[in-house]
């Protein structure tokens, strides 16, 4: 992955809107929301449902990509990109965790994690190897060649994020991981979520639990498509970004 | 890139694999397609080169008249043939020709111990047609100058026919009402197609005379045959013939000289039209076949909806979603593609137990199944294709299945 220096920012939004409709039917799902995320932070983004939470995701996710204001990933726009480069950068860069897992059934565990790598022009063996490391880090080496339905759903959503993190995203961008999980099994993924983040990556997860706050570094609770708070946990900060500068400065911030 | 085309390959084939039936019964439409338009091509080009081989097996000396012209065929049935006697007499005269025969085709009722079957070919010509469409005789003799005139050479199939033996020597033969006392019988050549246009298994021979005599005094020559002494004589054989005839015909060049190649061609072209019908009669299946393929790529793309926003959100382009469903589709035609040519040469060669002659290989008919198959892949799989890759990844992704 690229070295980022620290003090470029790896999300930029600037008065970011998502308009659906026209005339009389116009709607914002998101209205002017200005955020900067910075390396190595692991956001929870909170609200009603409705408020536009999945829709900024989306964005983040360049999965939605008609949209007006300015998003800048690493530095660099996204809107001038051409449908071919932003598949590259969600190739590259981000990391989707579904609330449904989304796990291709008729693939096996590795061949699903092994998916994005596929994308990047690996071929079979690398990709195999490189999925077989990450399922051995989520402790899931022994389910290698099970199809997902085989697995709970604990095990299910390790296996989604190990295919997020096959690819050594900049951003790992979590839509409700634990949605649908009981609670205990919900606190294991938080906790490898906890992980990841100490280990320096950046986690943006939108989520209804306010319990799950604690695992983060900054939470924002969204209404009606804009930003209503924005509060940081210091306490939460990896101790990694203190000593080694993975994360940045968290002063300047809305 | 090229991985990614492997990894495509080997998901097409893990996808196809994972639905075998629906993918063998999708592959069978093109499989009856393609083996169709196989079997008519190989058929037909066998038959166009039984003719061809029967020239070259020839000599390569040998030149055919026809009346008409290939601009104005002769087509018309009413009309009568433009070659006359006066003809035949011009053709010996010209330098290097060693022989000519006339072919004068007639019909009518021929009758032995048993009635013929009816359209049996009555030719009637002269002696020198045995040496130049090397005709033997197995019992007795051919015609020749000094023989009777009211004797008959008949194929082995026509005596077996007439008297229920190959042994017929003797026995007479009534042609038109006119009794003809057999002197031979040919050996059996079992070409019922060449360029005479007459199965002489089949038929009986006459003098050119007494071919008019039964024919109401009149001599229609539908064909003469004309052999030179060699064969680098042919050319310059045809310009006097040329010649010759155009000054009999007072400069209306109302008939046709052949040679090599081009006297297989009418009966080629002929066989073509045939085989074209037939291929266009294949082609509709085939398109159907290909409808089939559309058909199930869309089911598999709508099944697989929530796959394509996956791998949209895990970093495929719309390009990749294309060429992965385009793989697929053409996995089904081409395969579709290769058994057909094979189960469509198993088909013709089981017809062509049934007719004279045998199913012919070609790499134009490999190319033309290898070229089929991959445009109705094509044409058949880009629809659904980029309709896939069309899809939102959200919406895709928000598909529950």
């Amino acid at each position: 992955m690229a070295i980022h220096t620290s003090d470029t920012p790896v999300i930029v939004l600037k008065d970011l809107k998502k308009r659906y409709g026209i005339g009389e039917s116009e709607h914002f799902a998101l209205d002017g929301i200005d955020l900067t995320i910075q390396k190595g932070e692991f956001i929870a983004i909170m609200g009603p449902s409705g408020c536009g939470k999945t829709t900024l995701l989306n964005v983040l996710g360049l999965l939605d990509t008609d949209i007006e204001g300015d998003y800048e990933l690493n530095g660099k726009s996204v809107s001038t990109l051409s449908r071919r480069k932003q598949a590259r950068i969600r190739s590259a860069d981000i990391g989707f965790v579904f609330q449904s897992f989304n796990l291709i059934q008729r693939l096996s565990v590795i061949e699903n994690v092994a998916l994005p790598l596929t994308y990047k022009g690996l071929n079979k063996l690398q990709r195999l190897k490189r999925a077989s490391d990450m399922l051995h880090t989520f402790h899931l080496g022994e389910r290698e060649y099970y199809k997902p339905n085989q697995l709970s759903g604990g095990q299910a959503q390790r296996v989604a994020i190990a295919r997020a993190l096959v690819n050594d995203p900049s951003i790992i961008l979590a839509d409700e991981p634990t949605g649908n999980l009981d609670s205990r099994t919900s606190h294991i993924i938080m906790e490898e979520l906890s992980d990841l983040h100490m280990r320096g990556n950046t986690i943006v997860m939108v989520t209804h639990n306010p319990r799950l706050t604690t695992y983060a570094s900054r939470v924002i609770t969204m209404l009606d498509g804009t930003i209503d708070t924005d509060t940081e946990f210091p306490e939460n900060k990896p101790e990694l970004a203190e000593k080694q500068p993975l994360g940045t400065p968290k002063g300047a911030r809305a | 890139m090229r991985l990614l085309f492997l990894s495509h390959i080997e998901n097409a084939r893990h996808s196809l694999r994972s639905h075998r039936s629906r993918s063998i019964l999708t592959m069978l439409g093109i499989t009856i397609g393609v083996a169709s338009i196989t079997a008519i091509l190989a058929l037909s080009l066998g038959a166009s080169s039984i003719i061809q081989n029967q020239v070259d097996a020839l000599g390569g000396n040998i030149a055919v008249v026809r009346p008409g012209t290939q601009q104005v065929p002769n087509t018309n049935q009413f009309s009568t043939s433009t070659l006359t006697d006066n003809d035949l007499l011009s053709l010996e005269m010209v330098d290097g020709v060693r022989a000519v025969a006339p072919i004068m085709l007639l019909t009518g009722a021929v009758r032995g111990d048993e009635q013929a079957p009816a359209g049996t070919p009555i030719v009637a010509t002269t002696p020198a047609l045995a040496q130049i469409n090397q005709l033997t005789v197995r019992d007795g003799q051919f015609l020749d100058e000094t023989i009777n005139r009211d004797t008959a050479v008949i194929g082995a199939q026509l005596s077996v026919d007439l008297f229920g033996s190959e042994q017929s020597i003797g026995k007479i033969v009534t042609v038109r009402g006119t009794p003809f006392t057999i002197v031979g019988v040919l050996e059996r050549q079992n070409e019922p197609i060449n360029y005479s246009n007459v199965d002489f298994d089949a038929a009986v021979i006459i003098g050119r005379d007494s071919g008019q005599e039964i024919n109401q005094g009149s001599v229609q020559i539908q064909q003469i045959h004309v052999q030179t002494d060699t064969v680098a004589n042919l050319d310059r054989a045809i310009i006097s013939m040329n010649q010759a005839l155009l000054r009999n015909h007072f400069g209306e060049a109302d008939f046709t000289i052949l040679s090599g190649e081009a006297i297989a061609q009418p009966t080629s072209e002929l066989f073509r039209a045939i085989a074209g019908v037939g291929v266009a009669i294949a082609a509709i299946s085939l398109i159907v076949g290909g409808i089939g393929v559309m058909n199930i790529m869309l089911v598999t793309v709508a099944e697989r909806t929530r796959e394509i926003g996956i791998r949209k959100a895990v970093g495929a382009s719309n390009g990749d979603i294309v060429s992965q469903f385009m793989i697929e589709s053409l996995f089904l035609s081409i395969a579709g593609g290769v058994s057909g040519y094979i189960v469509g040469y198993l088909l013709a060669f089981s017809i062509s137990t049934l007719l004279p002659f045998d199913p012919a290989f070609s790499w134009e008919i490999a190319g033309i199944t290898a070229a089929t198959s991959l445009i109705v892949g094509v044409v058949f799989g880009l629809y659904p294709a980029i309709r896939a890759a069309r899809k939102d990844p959200i919406d895709a992704l928000r598909q529950y299945d």
